[in-house]
């Protein structure tokens, strides 16, 4: 299956990531080998794929979980430690004239 | 042969060297050989003098743990507070972690001696360790070749005696392959033997940390330190290994069942094939049973991983926005700007094609036959791993199909680049520990690894066989002693 440039750009925007138009063609070449890698997925297997059967999700017993209690945390001064220039804000760009 | 943990940990008792001594005499060797490796991308010499005087003071009070003292070095991935973490990626540019990795916290109670961080992968993904944003580091073995990866500096660093010991992380092969490709030992543990609290998530299902050693004894040593259950790692296990793993490692073969499955043979280069049908007749000649095996879902096992890994790291790196660490857009015109061009100019290529088919495998439309279907072959690879450790014990596998590649090599693709993991993905699959030993070299002189795969929290019969196979094959790590080579 082919995938277009289209496609691409939506997933793209999904990501989070933008690609010029050159990098945009690029990826989307490499894009349509990778997918075809991912559709393998598809092929048959000794003993046939229809064995395979949905285990579902490996659920926790309510039981099991810890109580959700309140403990000592890092001080947010050392968590924010790496945000350049924090000051009780995080600082951006005026985006809003 | 050269000295291992045990043997530095005496000569430090006795006095006949002290932690400092043997610190200075690495980073003598790091200055001298870094330039040309790439292996280290933070060096961090103060504070490993600074831990060395703390260290010879502890052995001095005769108080000390066997690693106290010991230089080694960790991989750019885990987490040390304080101190520069960047997975190799410009979008991590000046991140300074706040706190330790648990695998790290525990090395450094011990009086670990930390040399530095090393090159890898950008965020563990590659097998070559070229997508680094600080170049790749290159093959002490042969200069002209790669480490392999991802964790491709922690490798080079054991090779090349620029550390005792490293940590590396293994999400499809990333300590195993660059062990194979330099020729040293590299341990994967079974998933949730050792905490993953510090380790900055690939994909969170497959990550474990391990150590890369010149030995099968140190990685055992390595390995009984940093094991053990963590409440801020809710997928790691405490488990009663009971006695000290490096202290169990005398077991003869004699009896053993050892699978051997056809499956992980399938194109193999015939030199590392040879090599590792030679290392099996070593075991049945010295009384293991060899049981031929079958495992058919390893046909689909790299397209189950890949799915399942990508749709993890899409997921996993979503935080990178550019707002709380690391690289930030200089210019935007709105938020949503910002954090698009931050993530565009701070990710590398493989990193970006890796969020964008985890994040098409999760899309609407996809989820059903890519993620959901690799999560259903995942249980059935499960099932037939667990069906074979019913009557093996362990199983012999190459560690690659291939020996190292050459640096820049122009005619791989990334599709190319990821059938190289074909033999180590099932491993992480399924959970379960394997180790890669050196199994002599092809004929351009690069190392063979060997793979020993064993059932899960069964590492004690993993390292059993690979000690046997180090004492009794006469090949040793294949570390080079005299330098990089030009």
């Amino acid at each position: 299956m082919a995938v277009t440039k289209t496609e691409i750009e939506k997933l793209a925007r999904l990501a989070k990531l933008s690609f010029s138009d050159e990098e945009l063609e690029r990826f989307t070449a490499e894009f349509d080998a990778i997918i075809a890698f991912a559709d393998t997925i598809n092929q048959s297997i000794e003993g046939g794929t229809e064995q395979i059967r949905s285990v579902g999700a490996r659920m926790v017993p309510f039981e099991a979980l810890r109580p959700d209690e309140v403990a000592p945390s890092l001080p947010n001064d050392k968590i924010l430690s790496n945000v350049e220039g924090y000051n009780g804000f995080f600082s951006v760009e005026r985006s809003k004239k | 042969m050269r000295t291992g943990i045990s043997e530095l940990a005496s000569r430090l008792r006795k006095r006949e060297i002290s932690a400092v001594e043997l610190t200075k005499t690495y980073i003598n060797n790091i200055e001298k050989l870094n330039p040309t490796l790439n292996a280290y991308v933070h060096l961090t010499f103060d504070i490993a003098l600074k831990a060395a005087e703390q260290a010879d003071r502890m052995i001095k009070e005769d108080d000390a743990p066997l690693l106290c003292g010991i230089p080694m070095a960790l991989k750019d991935n885990i987490c040390t507070d304080g101190l520069p973490t960047t997975c190799c990626s410009k979008i991590l540019d000046g991140f300074k972690p706040y706190y330790d990795a648990t695998a790290w916290e525990k090395l450094k109670a011990r009086g670990a001696v930390l040399l530095g961080k090393t090159n890898m992968d950008e965020f563990a993904m590659g097998s070559t360790s070229e997508t680094s944003c600080y170049g790749a580091p290159l093959n002490p073995i042969n200069t002209a070749y790669v480490t392999g990866g991802s964790s491709g500096g922690s490798a080079a660093v054991v090779c090349a005696d620029l550390a005792v010991y490293s940590l590396g992380s293994d999400t499809g092969g990333s300590i195993r392959q660059p062990a194979s490709f330099c020729g040293v030992v590299g341990l994967k543990p079974t998933y949730g033997a050792v905490s993953r609290y510090g380790l900055i998530a690939y994909g969170s299902s497959l990550d474990q940390i391990g150590p890369l050693t010149t030995s099968v004894k140190d990685a055992a040593i390595v390995f009984d330190a940093i094991k053990g259950g963590d409440k801020r790692d809710q997928t790691s296990v405490d488990h009663d290994y009971g006695a000290s793993l490096a202290e169990c490692l005398d077991r003869d073969v004699k009896g053993m069942r050892i699978g051997v499955a056809e499956e992980f043979f399938d194109g193999i280069n015939p030199e590392i094939k040879s090599k590792i049908m030679e290392a099996v007749a070593l075991f049945e000649k010295n009384g293991a049973i060899i049981e031929n095996i079958r495992l058919p879902a390893l046909k689909i096992a790299l397209p189950v991983y890949y799915i399942i890994a990508c749709a993890e790291a899409s997921s996993n790196l979503g935080r990178y926005d550019g707002i709380r660490y690391g690289h930030r857009a200089s210019s935007y015109t709105s938020i949503e700007d910002m954090i698009m061009k931050t993530r565009s100019e701070g990710f590398g290529d493989e990193v970006k094609r890796r969020i964008m088919l985890g994040t098409y495998v999760l899309s609407s439309g996809y989820y059903d036959a890519y993620y959901k279907k690799a999560c259903l072959i995942r249980e059935e690879i499960n099932r037939e791993f667990d069906a074979v450790f019913e009557k093996c014990d362990a199983l012999i596998a190459p560690t690659a199909p291939n020996t190292a590649f050459p640096l820049n090599y122009k005619g791989a693709s990334p599709v190319e680049i990821y059938l190289s993991d074909i033999c180590t993905v099932p491993v992480n699959i399924a959970g379960i520990p394997a180790i890669s030993v050196p199994c002599g070299e092809d004929s351009r002189g690069l190392p063979i690894g060997m793979q020993i795969i064993g059932n899960k929290f069964d590492e004690a019969t993993v390292l059993q066989i690979a000690n046997f196979y180090e004492q009794n094959s006469g090949i040793k790590a294949g570390v080079y002693e005299g330098g990089a080579r030009a």
